[in-house]
């Protein structure tokens, strides 16, 4: 699909993944701002930064492991993605994640980056 | 006109549906154009046509036919989300329909069309 005009859109993800479904639903949206080209910058803060831990088992409290498509965000030209190194060193999280190419910004430049977009849907 | 699109996120249970309403109703008089309301999440329940609400609170669901019949605001419902809130459209003309005439089902796809239309997006 194509279209002829393109933004640019922040995802800005705060939920953690599992206990509620804002995660995937924001993943649904991000799947398709990037099917339809559109310049999309997915940002993870909070406890969203949990989205990007590895080695999660979400099958043993019955949640599909949707978790495992984040692997597939380069086909959906999905590049952009920046955690915040506070939310991670507020966690003890170290800067290991289960997809390549998260950037991780201290808040300052967290911050200067999200308000880059046009749109900023928060999730 | 300045081109304004919403995203409804919360149920008619919420307070915050109100604050939606009341911030789409007061952009009406600003000299803005509301070019759609898409409704995700659990705000899709705001189309479930046998919401019931006590006489002595705010009649959201009213407010809602109001504002699209009067005002000709698309109201889009997003498919994925209502399917899982239990909202479905039947093909079987004898089935009761759950969700609300004013209301247009559609994907995903229209959000981004909106967003893309839009000089501004209000996510509530």
């Amino acid at each position: 699909m194509t279209t002829s005009q393109q933004k640019s859109i922040s995802i800005l993800n705060t939920c953690p993944p599992f206990g509620q479904s804002n995660a995937k639903d924001s993943l649904d949206v991000a799947l398709i701002m990037g099917t339809y080209e559109q310049h999309t910058h997915l940002f993870f803060q909070g406890d969203g930064v949990w989205q990007l831990v590895s080695n999660q088992a979400p099958e043993t409290i019955q949640v599909k492991d949707f978790l495992k498509t984040f692997a597939a965000f380069e086909f959906y030209d999905l590049e952009n993605i920046y955690i915040c190194k506070k939310s991670l060193q507020e966690r003890n999280l170290p800067e290991i994640f289960h997809i390549e190419n998260v950037q991780v910004l201290d808040i300052n430049d967290f911050a200067k980056k999200l308000t880059e977009s046009d749109i900023i849907l928060r999730f | 006109m300045k081109k304004l699109a919403v995203i409804v996120t919360t149920p008619p249970s919420s307070h915050l549906t109100q604050t939606a309403f009341q911030l789409i109703h007061n952009t009406l008089s600003q000299n803005i154009e509301l070019i759609g309301v898409f409704f995700y999440q659990s705000g899709v329940l705001n189309a479930n046509q046998y919401l019931t609400i006590p006489n002595d609170e705010f009649p959201l669901q009213q407010k809602w036919q109001q504002l699209n019949k009067e005002h000709c605001i698309p109201f889009y419902l997003c498919s994925t989300a209502a399917e899982k809130h239990g909202l479905i459209k039947s093909d079987d003309p004898m089935s009761m329909d759950l969700i609300l005439d004013e209301f247009i089902i559609a994907g995903l796809g229209e959000l981004v069309e909106l967003t893309l239309k839009a000089d501004r997006v209000v996510q509530l």
